[in-house]
């Protein structure tokens, strides 16, 4: 027990000190965070139009009204920014590390080296889309005119942690690749061309593409089941099914990452 | 080149442009995997426009699309846009801002013919596929069947051309902004989003509001998508709208072509001025 907490505390610490110098790094190109903030804005302008011309022709998206799938668009921009914000600079170089070979660095750090090549950098300005996408939600959810906030907000928050982890399980799982095929930087690519179809509800698409998004690539859950905690229409077994669905999956990254490290350590050896 | 006669230009032009296309396919094939990548994600934004129409037209139809004409079109959309396809903006910023561009520049022929050579053999590779999967689709499913009319296939043919040159003029243009500023991209990147709509990947186009619609047909967004698409599968038909689409065309592929002169000499002596 106290072997775990000393364990706790300084990855703590690590990921403090890794992230105060990130910052310090980017508060020198402070321009860059307006570019960012307005680069959203523009992108929400145009998903907010999309929306618009869905729903001049229909007032239902598989189900879901059109500041229910406002909601739902908040989320995603949400969950997008914790892709840029925390995945991307870091678990997205791991090809990288493969390529160049400065894994080797990483792995003889005092440190795990899964926890290091997840946290070793964060790109902090686009934090600023996880606030701009709740905010988008919040201001829908308003319009929506709901009560029982509390319970709501508390499962909501829940439910988006989950699907992060699932995000960062998927990330790492496909960034494994690289110990397998050198060239894969472009992974990333798939995952952004996937991950736009969780930009709709779930119930929105049609059953192949359903099938596709739903249980081969399980992305639009990760926007559809914590956007539903908010617009209240989750069955509970469905959300208590998404955390456990997300634990499992970290488990398995782990697995995977397990796998790919002894791969690793025998080429070099 | 200067002391030979007149004659030997065109065959030199053509022997320079096989031995760039053929590097550029021979480059395209270390990247297999990139460039199937690259094909997946333009299958899966059309699909999802696809999706999201499907599940809206369930009820009939919609401004007279109705669930297999939206297939036929996001199919011809998915067709039409992997042929007119252009990367080079950002290649090109790339290239400014890291300094790759000096070397580009001392190569003795300018580096957009480079540019128009790996555009040509990035399409004869990615075609075959996309016209593959789009027969195999076609075999499969009736909705994204298009009639046998040779005369269609082939204005779609020059329209899809015109739209491949527009939009390769216009990236390469923009992405030559980088001379002046970092946001090329950036720039690049809003006419993307302006394109999600007026240039028919959302939707067709007679689903937006009719003024976004007359703005549209002015600007050079339908003529880099839309217009061929629409010409595929039938929704524009008659000699009237196919020689004002071919008009338009000629009009905006010649302003991208004007803009990028400008912008070409205007930016080296710019770039010059600041290595000097």
């Amino acid at each position: 027990m106290n072997g775990l907490r000393t364990t706790v505390g300084r990855s703590v610490r690590v990921i403090t000190a890794f992230w105060s110098a990130n910052v310090a790094e980017e508060a020198q190109y402070r321009a860059n965070f307006v570019v960012s903030v307005l680069g959203t804005l523009f992108w929400l302008a145009m998903a907010l139009l999309t929306l618009a011309i869905f729903f001049g022709q229909t007032d239902r998206l598989g189900g879901w009204s059109f500041w229910e799938v406002v909601v739902l668009l908040g989320v995603f921009n949400a969950l997008g920014g914790i892709v840029e914000t925390l995945l991307r600079p870091s678990v997205g170089r791991l090809a990288e590390y493969v390529r160049t070979g400065s894994l080797d660095l990483v792995l003889t750090r005092p440190i795990d080296p899964q926890f290091y090549v997840s946290f070793r950098r964060i790109n902090v300005w686009r934090a600023a889309d996880i606030v701009l996408g709740f905010a988008l939600a919040g201001f829908a959810l308003i319009r929506l005119g709901i009560g029982d906030w509390g319970i709501r907000i508390a499962s909501f928050l829940l439910l988006f942690a989950a699907a992060a982890v699932m995000l960062y399980a998927l990330w790492i799982s496909l960034m494994c690749l690289a110990f397998w095929f050198v060239d894969v930087a472009n992974l990333a690519v798939v995952f952004d061309a996937v991950f736009e179809a969780a930009r709709y509800p779930a119930s929105a698409y049609p059953g192949a593409l359903r099938f596709l998004f739903l249980y081969l690539v399980p992305i639009v859950w990760t926007t559809t089941i914590p956007a539903s905690a908010l617009t209240g229409q989750l069955r509970p077994p469905v959300g208590i099914l998404a955390v456990l669905t997300a634990a499992a999956a970290l488990v398995v990254a782990r697995g995977i990452w397990r796998v790919a490290l002894r791969r690793y350590t025998s080429a070099g050896g | 080149m200067t002391d030979s006669p007149p004659t030997s230009v065109r065959p030199r032009w053509i022997a320079r442009y096989a031995a760039l296309v053929r590097a550029g396919w021979l480059v395209d094939l270390q990247y297999r995997a990139a460039v199937s990548i690259w094909l997946l994600w333009g299958l899966i934004d059309p699909l999802i426009s696809l999706g999201i129409w499907w599940s809206i037209a369930a009820g009939g139809s919609i401004e007279g699309y109705d669930r297999p004409a939206f297939a036929r079109y996001f199919f011809a959309v998915i067709l039409v846009n992997q042929l007119t396809l252009a990367w080079d903006a950002f290649y090109i910023d790339n290239w400014i801002r890291g300094g790759e561009m000096n070397h580009r520049l001392a190569r003795p022929i300018s580096p957009i013919h480079e540019a128009v050579a790996d555009n040509i053999a990035y399409k004869l590779r990615t075609a075959g596929t996309v016209i593959m999967l789009w027969l195999l689709a076609a075999a499969v499913w009736e909705p994204v069947r298009i009639p046998i009319e040779p005369a269609r296939w082939a204005l779609a043919a020059i329209a899809t051309l015109f739209a491949a040159a527009i939009r390769f003029l216009n990236g390469y243009a923009t992405g030559l902004l980088a001379f002046w500023t970092t946001r090329a991209t950036a720039i690049m990147e809003t006419q993307y989003g302006i394109s999600l709509f007026l240039s028919g990947r959302i939707a067709p186009l007679s689903l937006l509001p009719p003024a976004v619609v007359s703005v549209a047909g002015v600007l050079w967004f339908p003529y880099m998508l839309a217009f061929p698409v629409e010409i595929l599968t039938g929704a524009i038909t008659g000699v009237d709208a196919y020689a004002r689409g071919f008009a338009w065309q000629v009009f905006w592929l010649t302003a991208w072509f004007g803009a990028y002169r400008v912008v070409w000499s205007r930016g080296l002596r710019h770039y010059g001025a600041v290595g000097g």
